[in-house]
């Protein structure tokens, strides 16, 4: 069986900038769950938005597959339609447009729901992830506090049901509830046979995941370095990877 | 250069003025004024960037007015089909509203409640009002001076059809008023007169719908409205422009509020035509506010220019002009408003949008404040840009399509514009934004 995803000695090269990913290997089977962490300005975010297709990042050399199937040149709309998803860093603040009709309109172009069923399907989903319907009146992401930010990512997730879901620290800025409301999404979305890709400074995320399927993977410089399991998370929490990269030589 | 000479102008106004006062059996002072119009338009100034020669626009009057037709059934077959296409039948049934259609230069449909007739609300063809209505003389071209601009003075002079929209004293009228224009000959000049009297406490809102069925080559139009604003009183004036490429608009606005009175004039030109020239003038007396809201699409290589004077008068008097520009193809749209501060506690702001899709359209704005006091709070804004990449991105990266993030995007821009516009009407500006946008893609 082919990985779900397998990123190939990649390198990626930033708009006006450099190379951020060097040679980067990455392999991830269906229903697995890893977790990626990395000093700021690793390229943890590159990583993600290459798979998610972003403009501003170019695949100079490697590879880039899903199901297979090289997908280096695919815009972003096709790579979500074949199941990739990313709940961003920063999400962008879209003025106007409504959550309740982005929301509908997504499931209707993305998905193929009838318009008769869409408004209900939003509704339900919502309020898992603690939305009112007088929030769902607001502009995408205009005015929300860090964590709304964090929960509306989670709810597209819900709604698009993709194969495979990028998080981009997801636990940032949020308060313990909420914190634990993802972490149990997380868990969900697991049981359901989704492949995770959770990137994350921090241990908590992970504190309603089952431990002992978590696989860690540490990002240095555009390349990863190290891999181990969720003891490898507690480690860094403990020592920083200054420390952490001395004592295995990854400094060489 | 026009074929005609000035002396073949002078005659066929004339012969037209002679028509338009038969058919009409107007009052002498109306033909009057007419024929003051005639004189003006060879003397009045006329600078229009787009439109050389107004004689080339000269048209004659129709010979005879439709008949009378008291429900929207009674329409010719060809008319009610159109207004079938346009939706417009289904918005008066949800409305239960008043409806005025405009063909040509008749009057086509005029179907109101008849209670709210005697409640104090009158809604009837110009040429009927200023029959009925001695007191139309203190209102008709009081607020425009024929010798101000050519186009001014070929209004006078040949104006026909349009509407009168009486509300009597602490009258509110609870469901918006829908006025249609539809042209259907070509080369003939539209020049409706349009007058709103809101009286003291009264609160109505307008909405005129400009259509045309056909593809009308070089039509002008040539609208002229006089809204005034009682005191207290609340008045909504919608402008849904969607004309054909080949009609040049030139609608004259012009607005007294009176103390403490409110109007909002929304202006939508979706398709604004092959040229589109407005410059709207308000006077706003003690505590009155005034709000012109404009939203404008401009595609293919039209051309918009988009004014706003606001002079506010009275104490506390405010005036507020937004425009939200989306420019397409080889447009250029041009805005500016001008708010003029000449009482103490007045406040204004401009604020000027735009988006542009098309690196050859263009854009240029020059807001103007100017105050004679100096407790006036006056402020503008300008924001003109692409859509951004990271907006698109993050749309596209849940699985819209390039140009089903656009369009949302664009609708999105343009929404906080469309506050007083009936759903029915937003979901119809919705779709026509999205074709649009397709199209320019
Ligand atoms: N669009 C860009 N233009 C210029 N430089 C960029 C761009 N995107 C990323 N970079 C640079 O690439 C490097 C990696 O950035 P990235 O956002 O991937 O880091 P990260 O690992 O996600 O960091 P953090 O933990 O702070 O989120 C940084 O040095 C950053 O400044
Ligand atoms: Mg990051």
């Amino acid at each position: 069986m082919n990985p779900l995803l397998n990123a190939n000695n990649l390198h990626v090269k930033v708009k006006n900038g450099g190379e951020i990913l060097r040679g980067l290997n990455l392999v991830l089977n269906p229903g697995e769950f890893h977790v990626i962490m990395g000093p700021n300005g690793s390229g943890k975010t590159t990583l993600g938005l290459t798979i998610m297709g972003h403009p501003n990042y170019e695949i100079t050399e490697g590879k880039l597959l899903f199901e297979g199937e090289e997908i280096n040149e695919l815009p972003p709309d096709e790579r979500a339609r074949r199941g990739i998803f990313m709940a961003f860093q920063s999400p962008e603040e879209i003025e106007g447009v409504k959550i309740l009709d982005y929301l509908r309109l997504l499931l209707e172009k993305v998905k193929g729901v009838d318009r008769l069923k869409s408004h209900d399907m939003v509704m339900e989903k919502a309020k898992e992830v603690w939305f009112t319907e007088k929030e769902l009146a607001r502009d995408i992401n205009v005015g929300f506090s860090g964590g709304e930010r964090k929960r509306f990512e989670i709810l597209q997730a819900l709604l698009l049901d993709p194969k495979l879901v990028i998080l981009d620290e997801p636990d940032s800025g949020v308060d313990v509830d909420s914190l634990s409301l993802i972490s149990l999404k997380l868990h969900e979305m697991q049981k359901e046979g989704k492949t995770i890709l959770l990137i994350t400074h921090y241990g908590r995320i992970l504190q309603h995941v089952d431990p002992s399927r978590v696989q860690v993977h540490i990002i240095k410089e555009g390349k990863i370095v190290m891999h181990g399991r969720e003891k490898l998370v507690k480690e860094i929490e403990e020592k920083g990877f200054k420390k952490v990269f001395e004592e295995c030589g990854c400094n060489e | 250069m026009s074929d005609l000479t000035v002396q073949d102008a002078k005659s066929i106004i004339e012969e037209q003025i002679e028509t338009l006062k038969k058919r009409n059996k107007e009052p002498e002072w109306v033909t009057e004024l007419r024929y003051k119009g005639l004189k003006a338009f060879f003397e009045a100034p006329h600078n229009d960037p787009v439109i050389k020669d107004p004689l080339d626009y000269i048209a004659k009057a129709e010979e005879e007015m439709y008949p009378e037709v008291k429900s929207l059934d009674e329409l010719p077959p060809e008319m009610l089909a159109l207004l079938d296409r346009l939706g417009i039948a289904e918005v008066e049934k949800k409305y239960i509203a008043g409806l005025a259609v405009q063909s040509d230069t008749s009057i086509v449909l005029n179907d109101f409640l008849k209670e709210w007739r005697k409640k104090g609300l009158i809604m009837e063809s110009m040429e009927d009002a200023v029959r009925n209505h001695p007191y139309m003389k203190d209102l008709f071209m009081r607020q425009f001076n024929p010798y101000e601009s050519k186009m001014a003075a070929y209004h006078t002079a040949v104006w026909n059809g349009g509407v009168f929209l009486h509300v009597d004293p602490g009258l509110k009228v609870p469901m918006p008023l829908h006025l249609f224009f539809l042209i259907q000959n070509s080369a003939m000049a539209q020049a409706p007169h349009i007058i709103i009297d809101a009286r003291e406490g009264s609160e109505v809102h307008l909405i005129e719908g400009c259509t045309s069925p056909v593809l009308v080559r070089h039509s002008l139009h040539l609208d002229m409205s006089e809204v005034y604003v009682g005191k207290n009183a609340n008045v909504k004036l919608s402008v849904l422009q969607n004309w054909p490429e080949y009609v040049h608009t030139r609608p004259m606005t012009r607005a007294i509020i009176e103390e403490n009175g409110e109007f909002i004039n929304t202006t939508v030109g979706l398709g604004t035509g092959r040229s589109n020239i407005a410059n709207p003038k308000y006077i706003v007396k003690e505590g009155g506010y005034v709000e012109l809201n404009g939203i404008i699409l401009g595609q293919k290589d039209y051309y918009v220019d988009l004014g706003g004077e606001m002079d506010l008068e009275g104490q506390g008097a405010r005036g507020m002009n937004a425009s939200k520009s989306v420019i397409m193809d080889k447009s250029t749209v041009i805005t500016r408003g001008l708010i003029r501060a000449k009482a103490p506690k007045t406040k204004g702001h401009i604020s000027c949008d735009a988006l542009i899709l098309n690196p050859e359209a263009k854009m240029e704005t020059y807001p103007g404040l100017a105050s004679e006091v100096d407790d006036a709070e006056l402020s503008h804004e300008a924001a003109i840009g692409k859509i951004r990449e990271e907006e698109l991105f993050y749309l596209m990266a849940h699985g819209l399509k390039e140009e089903e993030a656009t369009q949302l995007i664009v609708k999105g821009f343009v929404n906080p514009l469309l506050k007083d516009i009936p759903l029915e009407f937003v979901i119809e500006i919705r779709k026509i934004i999205e074709m649009a946008v397709s199209g320019g893609m």
